[in-house]
C-alpha cells in the first residue's frame, strides 16, 4: 500500500514525536538512525497490504502494534543511556542516565536526588577551595557559640571566617572524595537498575 | 509474585537469546526478525521495543548492522551475528538447554513424588 497525503501526514507526525522524544536522551546520529529504522518498519509493513484497502485503519493498526512513540523512545533511551553510563562510566553519560531514571519512577527520582546531592557537595567543596585564596575573609568555617555551624562562602561576612588556609586542603580532599564516591555509587546503582529493568515486564 | 509477572520475566530473560537465534541462520532486517519471533514464539508484545534491544546487542558487539538500499522501495537495516555473537549464542544455547533439562528433571521428580 502506498500512503496518500493524509497517511503520510499521520506517519510524519508519529516520527516527529518519536524524534523529539529520542533527542532528549540520545545523540543526534543515533536518533536519526532509530527514526529511519522505525520508518522502514512501517513502510515494510505497508508493502504487505494490498492497495485500495482502508489506509487509515491499516496505518493505525501498524502504529498501534509498534507502540506509542513515547514508549518506543523510552525503550530506546533506557537501553542506550543506562547501558552507555554503566559501560563507559563517563560523567555526562552517568548524569544523562540518572536524569532518565529520575523521570521514570518515584524511586528513581529519590535515588537520583541523593546522587545529585552527592555531586553537588563535591563541586561545592572544590569551589570553596578555589575561592579561598581570592576571598580569604568570606570563605571558611562559620562559628556560633564557639562551635562550627557552617562551612562555605558567606556574603557579606558578619564575622571572621575560621580555618585559615586549611580550608583549601579540606576542600581539595573532600571535593574529589565526594565526587569519586558518588560516581562509583551512581555507576553501581545504574548497573543494578539496568539488570532489574531487563527482568521487568516489557511495556 | 503474580503468574503474569513471572511469565513476563521469563519472556524478557529469553528475548536476547531468541533474537540471536533469529539471525543465526543468516542476516535479517528488523521486521523479519519480529515476524520470525512471532512465528515461533509469543515473545513480541510491542514491536517497537524490539529495536532498542537490537541496538543494544549491536553495541555489545554481538550483532552487526548494515543498511541495504535498493532491495525494497525503502532501505532495510539488516542484522547479522558477529563472531562474538556466534560464540555467545553457543554459550547461551548450551546454558539454556542445561537449565531446561534440570527444571525438567525437577518437574519429573515432583510428579513421581505425587504419584
Amino acid at each position: 500500500m502506498i500512503l496518500g497525503e493524509t497517511g503520510e501526514s499521520r506517519l510524519r507526525g508519529y516520527l516527529y514525536v518519536l524524534e523529539r522524544s529520542l533527542r532528549l536522551a540520545l545523540p543526534r546520529e543515533v536518533t536519526a538512525d532509530a527514526v529511519r529504522e522505525i520508518e522502514s518498519h512501517v513502510r515494510e509493513r505497508l508493502t504487505a497490504i494490498p492497495d485500495g484497502g482502508d489506509e487509515r485503519a491499516a496505518l493505525e493498526q501498524i502504529l498501534a502494534e509498534l507502540g506509542p512513540p513515547l514508549r518506543v523512545a523510552q525503550a530506546y533511551s533506557a537501553e542506550r543511556t543506562i547501558d552507555e553510563a554503566v559501560v563507559t562510566g563517563r560523567v555526562v553519560a552517568i548524569l544523562r542516565a540518572m536524569w532518565h531514571v529520575a523521570v521514570t519512577s518515584v524511586g528513581g527520582f529519590f535515588a537520583a536526588l541523593g546522587l545529585f546531592t552527592g555531586y553537588a557537595f563535591g563541586v561545592a567543596f572544590l569551589i570553596i577551595a578555589i575561592a579561598k585564596p581570592f576571598m580569604p575573609d568570606n570563605v571558611g568555617f562559620w562559628m556560633k557559640d564557639g562551635y562550627p555551624v557552617a562551612f562555605g562562602i558567606q556574603f557579606p561576612a558578619d564575622q571572621h571566617a575560621v580555618g585559615g588556609y586549611w580550608v583549601i586542603v579540606i576542600g581539595l580532599v573532600l571535593g574529589p572524595a565526594c565526587l569519586v564516591i558518588t560516581h562509583r555509587i551512581a555507576r553501581r546503582f545504574l548497573a543494578w537498575w539496568q539488570s532489574r529493568r531487563r527482568r521487568a515486564p516489557l511495556s | 509474585m503474580p503468574i503474569d509477572t513471572w511469565q513476563e520475566q521469563l519472556r524478557r530473560g529469553s528475548l536476547d537469546l531468541a533474537i540471536l537465534l533469529s539471525v543465526a541462520s543468516g542476516p535479517r532486517y528488523g521486521l523479519a526478525i519480529i515476524q520470525h519471533l512471532e512465528a515461533f514464539t509469543d515473545l513480541v508484545v510491542t514491536e517497537g521495543t524490539i529495536y532498542p534491544i537490537l541496538g543494544r546487542l549491536t553495541r555489545e558487539g554481538l550483532l552487526a548492522a548494515e543498511w541495504v538500499e535498493g532491495e525494497a522501495p525503502h532501505a532495510r537495516k539488516y542484522y547479522r551475528l558477529t563472531r562474538l555473537g556466534t560464540k555467545r549464542l553457543a554459550d547461551m544455547t548450551g546454558q539454556w538447554q542445561a537449565f531446561v533439562a534440570k527444571i525438567g528433571r525437577l518437574i519429573a521428580a515432583s510428579e513421581g513424588g505425587r504419584a
